[in-house]
């Protein structure tokens, strides 16, 4: 494997040899989760940890510091992790403790649950100070402050007595980096730290760990699914599958001539903001395929000729929440929301968490009542006609929501999942027809017959919300809600997902509301988009214009923030 | 269901065959993890043969003659021999029909112990403290008389033929030299038949009524919260004596309501916040979004998603209302006083212990422990199986 | 804060009613006329009719109720049918022997199995666990009843360690010589629910993420124990138990019958043996009401140990 990095940099941080990690999954069965891989980190230097779901990247990092739950995790003793010229597989409890949090240090996914909400910040910080440092309740106290200024948390001499809950997400994260730079450790590892935040503080997060990790000279293994975010800050990338090393060598190596043919496909499945083929490069293109298919560009925009299907007026949504002794306070997860929907088209609609474009969603599809404004479809408002009126249109507005693993009622078989809909609304004669007509869609959305008999939990996530797709085909729909429906998917997979929805558009002329937090996605799906903030319209207009031209300050900061991966990070440097 | 549609095969008619495998549900999934667990199955057949004794003796098929006073009074049990002083085949029987000495229990209060204790204390004057602190009108024990009777071994009427009387049973027997394993079989067909049919109703009244309330929410939330809040605010113990002081006749049936309308808002609670939780969910927001009607996404959709939990409940509260009633006979306001459980044996066995006959306190005790702890280890089993993320979780 | 007591109490109001209308739907239509319900226990057939003039027996059900609602705003609700006395004196006397065996109680059960719980879920999965598991389901298999007559027969009758049954009037000796025997039995049946239950709480905490954080901190795991995992364990814990308060001074009904003890469980079943509805329905209604007023306890004690929850 690369022992180029070795040569380069001296005697590596951390060296990993051979590693095995496998799960006892009850009863007999074994799953190996990481079958043999190898990796240094040099010294002062960043590391990607780079793979999809099940590349067993987070379980490699965990094992560094031993943090693999005890009850059902075997490392392999004959693996090595050498660190400070010790092995760090099979440490005394002791000796890791000790190293833990002082030396080698960690932060999360999830910040919210990751910090101990019963206790202030400051309590968090200055129980490591006082571990390793040893220092006195005021002195640590001091220093807490200190670091908390320091990864930026405005106020921090009031701020250190706040518990974790009355923090955001991005200043969570940042307690949690100060928590991991407290003892000067001369390695961080961030497990998809910027996973879970929205896209601007995703970036500042960024920003702050690069710039911790040049002052405090330490080196950094990060962890992350994105290989953008890998662009703007890797020095070395390791590329992960199942429990391999793919590809491993210097970012600037692996990013303009990778060897592997995954990495290759990795590189090229995620929409580029300034690229749109016709269709996106899937994997199987790339392994053991011919490379790329679809070269040339697919044009995007609305003509003022395209037909109106919906027509959406000064839409809003409001809740309640009981507040004093009688009162309830209102709270406008949507207000006077207006744009149209074309045949053939896709509407774009992006936001950050809580922009109340999810909202959008579903009050059209009236899972939520609106509290104002109109959705004329051919003319008849669909928001304000009785449920038995509504049951009409209900064939032809669909809705594709996020988690493919809770759209899917894990008690029907594939088959009932996708005739339900037609015996409802009586489409086809009789059994034999809509059976028919199943078999028919399960071939379009390119899943085996035999589904048919199977159940949910059978399935990946992206053949789930292939099923999902089926199941709204089944009532031919003229305008189709796409609710997050990519973002729980892997790269590989998203880039399948979003070529099936562009050829059934192409193929039915259907109209999109494609609601994506994901700039880059939508970027390239859509003709128009339409950007929301705290449940307002901020901009909208044609894809290419917003993207080239944004108009609104909130709407320039938002695409400012997207990771533009190495080829843009490099020329913009 | 669409279950109907989907099984169909396709003919080699011109269209397409498909290989027909149907794949194992979930169903079939947990059955095959409850099979895989020894624990499990071992308590899952404890308690298969306690229904199946249940079942025979509700029949007719055996311990029929539970009520024949086969034995002489207090026959000790045949592995230790028969009793020097009473053993005798000539002692003199207590009382004439089996019916008789049940009647007397009706009218018996508080502290049955109090008279046996007060006795003995003229013995053993060091350990009986004096009665005193507003225990006003202490009740004198109606059954005391009778068992000094017997302990001075001065019978009141012996009608009986001796001869028939056997100086051992293999358990032993009671007071009045009924056998105590024929008792304990025909006591558990009333504790087990009332605990499960009351954890029926139940689990049926939880189940509805969380359902509707959880998926509906807004007013009819509000009103079955009100329902449920004033259920709550009643300790349960409270309210089941309370019924059982207004309701005048005893019967099976009877305390079947008592502990299934007053033991539904455990359920209730449950099941209302799984609606609330499954409501929410995706594939019942894709159900209404392709115009599944409100009775299909509550019974269709959701229901097989949370059977499970009202499956667990129901196995909890089983156990819970055959403990219940243990109480309640054993204090007389349960089952008639010609019925036999296993709370009646207990209260007659407690008088027994002073005298150190054991037997039928051990009997009974043992009945019920086994039952009860298989029903328990079977119900966590149940659960490990339908829920599988929890295992080891949720104790053992 | 005080807007959001002010609510809640506001909010007791329906389910206040609904008790009343509960008891009242109980005691004066299921139960039927004292007259029937009191032949063969009272005799005098003056204090019969004077007792059912007080309740309105011949008058309609809604003067009959407002008769009820103005004996629960007076907090006076007569005497009782069989010994005339004070409804009011007889709560008074019968609180403080309930509360001598179960304040102890609780604070013994809760520290007792809050240790054991953090003990096994510490060895989770080990055999000590599921040894201690095992030992509990069998012991919560046993009618608390066997656990009375034996502990009975054999710690004081037997053995004579205490007294076989009894209560005085001084509170030391009451606690001491008297209430310890009901204490040790009550803790036996206590101690096995409490520990299964306690022990999912410690678990849930144990496998949260915020548990690993602690982890690559460098935290030591009894730290990580008795610090992290219990101060979030002990939020569901202390709800748990303010909750259960009222209703565990009818639960101990029982002990206090087999040991003579003059508390307020004891005061229900003899009320309910002599159909002594007065009785009844004044403590089901005080203890509805202590129910009510401990729950709110319980979700003001949540806001203090758990900084998330926002009362409003």
């Amino acid at each position: 494997m690369a022992t180029d990095t070795k040569s380069a940099a001296g005697e590596p941080l951390v060296a990993v040899r051979d590693l095995r990690v496998s799960f006892r999954l009850g009863g007999d069965a074994i799953f190996e989760a990481v079958k043999g891989v190898s990796f240094d980190i040099p010294v002062h230097s960043t590391v990607a940890l780079v793979g999809e779901s099940g590349s067993g990247k987070s379980v490699t990092a965990l094992s560094i510091l031993g943090l693999l739950p005890p009850e059902n995790s075997i490392v392999d003793a004959r693996s090595r992790i050498e660190f400070g010229g010790r092995n760090l597989v099979g440490l005394p409890m002791r000796a890791m403790r000790e190293m833990r949090g002082a030396d080698i240090s960690m932060i999360f996914q999830e910040p919210m649950t990751s910090l101990n909400p019963v206790f202030t910040v400051g309590f968090q910080l200055a129980e490591v100070l006082h571990l390793h440092r040893g220092l006195s309740p005021r002195a640590a106290r001091k220093r807490a402050i200190e670091l908390l200024d320091e990864v930026g948390i405005p106020e921090p001499r009031r701020r250190i007595d706040a518990f974790p809950s009355q923090m955001s997400g991005g200043q969570q994260q940042r307690v949690m980096i100060a928590m991991a730079i407290a003892c000067e450790p001369k390695l961080l590892i961030a497990d998809e730290p910027t996973t879970a935040l929205d896209v601007t503080i995703q970036k500042q997060i960024l920003d702050l760990i690069a710039a911790l990790q040049r002052r405090h000279r330490m080196s950094v293994l990060f962890i992350t699914h994105d290989l953008a975010v890998v662009g703007e800050i890797a020095d070395h990338v390791v590329v992960m599958r199942n429990g391999e090393v793919r590809e491993q060598g210097p970012a600037k190596q692996v990013f303009e001539a990778p060897r592997d043919d995954y990495t290759k496909a990795l590189l090229q499945c995620r929409p580029e903001l300034d690229h749109r083929p016709m269709r996106l490069p899937v994997i199987d293109d790339f392994m053991g395929g011919s490379g790329p298919q679809h070269t040339e560009e697919r044009k995007r925009g609305v003509a003022p000729g395209d037909a109106v299907v919906l027509d959406v007026k000064g839409l809003g949504k409001s809740f309640f929440v009981r507040e004093g002794v009688f009162g309830r306070r209102e709270f406008k997860a949507a207000a006077d929301v207006s744009f149209k929907l074309r045949r053939g088209r896709t509407l774009g609609l992006v936001g950050e968490s809580g922009s109340g474009k999810t909202t959008v969603g579903l009050t059209l599809m009236r899972l939520h009542e609106a509290t104002a404004g109109v959705a004329l479809f051919e003319g008849r408002d669909i928001l304000s006609m009785s449920d038995r009126e509504f049951m009409a249109y209900k064939k032809r507005i669909q809705i594709i929501f996020q988690n493919p693993y809770a759209s899917l009622n894990p008690r029907f078989t594939i088959g009932q999942i996708l005739t339900e809909p037609m015996q409802i609304h009586g489409i086809g004669a009789n059994v034999r027809e809509r059976t028919d007509l199943v078999f028919e869609l399960l071939g379009k959305v390119g899943l085996p017959d035999a589904s048919f008999y199977k159940y949910p939990h059978e399935f990946s996530g992206g053949q789930r919300q292939r099923v999902a797709i089926a199941r709204c085909l089944t009532l031919k729909p003229e305008v189709l809600i796409c609710d997050e429906s990519v973002s729980a998917l892997d790269v590989s997979v998203q880039a399948q997902v979003l070529n099936l929805l562009q050829d059934l558009q192409d193929e039915f002329n259907l109209a999109y509301l494609f609601i994506s937090h994901d700039l880059a996605v939508v970027k390239y799906i859509s003709d128009e988009v339409m950007v929301m903030n705290e449940g307002r319209v901020v901009e909208l207009a044609d894809a290419d214009t917003i993207y080239r031209h944004p108009r609104e300050t909130y709407t320039q900061r938002l695409l400012s923030a997207i990771p533009k991966g190495w080829h843009a990070a490099r020329a913009a440097a | 269901m669409a279950t109907s549609e989907a099984a169909l095969p396709r003919n080699a008619d011109g269209t397409r065959v498909v290989p027909h495998n149907v794949s194992p549900g979930l169903w079939t999934l947990a059955w095959r993890r409850l099979r895989a667990d020894r624990v499990g199955m071992v308590s899952l057949a404890i308690v298969a043969a306690f229904l199946l004794m249940m079942a025979l003796s509700a029949a007719g098929l055996i311990a029929r003659d539970w009520s024949k006073e086969v034995g002489v009074n207090y026959a000790p049990p045949s592995f230790i021999g028969a009793d020097e002083a009473s053993g005798t085949p000539a002692a003199p029987a207590a009382a004439p029909e089996p019916a008789a000495p049940s009647t007397e229990w009706k009218t018996q209060i508080v502290d049955p112990l109090a008279d046996v204790i007060a006795e003995l204390k003229g013995a053993k004057p060091a350990a009986a403290p004096p009665p005193s602190g507003g225990t006003e009108g202490k009740s004198v024990d109606p059954l005391a008389d009778v068992m000094a009777d017997i302990r001075a071994g001065k019978g009141t009427t012996a009608a009986a033929p001796a001869e028939a009387r056997r100086a051992t049973l293999p358990f032993g027997g009671d007071k009045w030299g009924r056998d105590v394993i024929a008792k304990t079989i025909k006591g558990s067909e009333t504790s087990i038949f009332v605990g499960i049919m009351s954890a029926i109703v139940a689990v049926a009244l939880g189940t509805l009524f969380g359902a509707i309330s959880g998926y509906y929410g807004g007013w009819v939330d509000d009103a079955f919260n009100w329902f449920y809040s004033v259920f709550n605010s009643i300790p349960y113990l409270l309210l089941i004596l309370a019924v059982a002081a207004v309701l005048q006749q005893k019967g099976v049936v009877t305390i079947i309501l008592i502990l299934g309308l007053t033991g539904w808002t455990g359920v209730f609670r449950l099941i209302r916040a799984e609606y609330l939780k499954h409501k929410a969910r995706e594939y019942v927001q894709a159900a209404d979004a392709i115009g599944a009607s409100n009775a299909r996404r509550m019974f269709v959709h959701i229901f097989p998603n949370v059977s499970h939990v009202v499956l667990v409940q129901l196995s909890i509260l089983a156990v819970g209302f055959i403990k219940a009633e243990v109480i309640l006979s054993f204090l007389g306001f349960g089952v008639p006083v010609d019925v036999v459980s296993w709370g009646s044996m207990l209260n007659e066995a407690q008088n027994e212990l002073i005298l150190g006959k054991w037997w039928q306190l051990v009997a009974a005790t043992v009945a019920m422990a086994t039952l009860v702890t298989a029903f328990s280890l079977f119900t966590d089993a149940l659960r490990d199986a339908l829920d599988p993320k929890l295992k080891g979780l949720k104790g053992h | 804060m005080t807007a959001y007591i002010l609510r809640r109490l506001w909010q007791m109001v329906p389910t206040m009613l609904g008790v009343v209308i509960l008891v009242f739907f109980l005691f004066n239509w299921v139960g039927g006329d004292p007259a029937y319900v009191l032949a063969g226990k009272i005799s005098n057939q003056e204090q019969i009719d004077n007792i059912r003039r007080q309740l309105g027996v011949d008058q309609p059900y809604w003067v009959q109720l407002w008769i009820f609602i103005k004996q629960i705003v007076t907090g006076d609700f007569g005497a009782s049918w069989s010994t005339n006395e004070r409804i009011g004196s007889i709560i008074l006397t019968r609180l403080p022997p309930s509360l001598t065996v179960l304040v102890p109680l609780t604070i013994l059960d809760l520290l007792v199995s809050v240790g054991l719980a953090l003990a096994v879920a510490y060895v989770r999965g080990s055999l000590t666990d599921r040894a201690v598991m095992i030992v509990c389901t069998v012991g919560l298999s046993i009618s608390i009843l066997v656990y009375i007559i034996v502990f009975q027969y054999v710690f004081a009758y037997k053995l004579g360690w205490f007294p076989v049954q009894g209560w005085g009037d001084s509170f030391w000796e009451n606690l001491v010589r008297y209430s310890s025997l009901p204490i040790l039995i009550g803790l036996t049946v206590s101690i096995a629910p409490s520990l299964r239950l306690y022990r999912t709480f410690v678990l849930d905490e144990i496998n949260q993420d915020y548990v690993r954080t602690a982890r690559a901190k460098g935290l030591s795991e009894n730290r990580i124990m008795w610090i992290h995992v219990l101060r979030n364990a002990s939020i569901p814990i202390i709800t748990n138990v303010m909750a259960s308060l009222p209703g565990l001074l009818i639960g101990a009904f029982l002990i206090e019958r087999f040991f003579s003890i003059p508390g307020i469980g004891r005061e229900v079943i003899l009320a309910v043996e002599r159909s002594d509805f007065p009785v009844i329905k004044a403590i089901t209604v005080y203890v509805a009401v202590a129910t009510m007023v401990f729950n709110l306890l319980a979700d003001l004690m949540y806001k203090a140990v758990d900084p998330r929850v926002q009362l409003r």
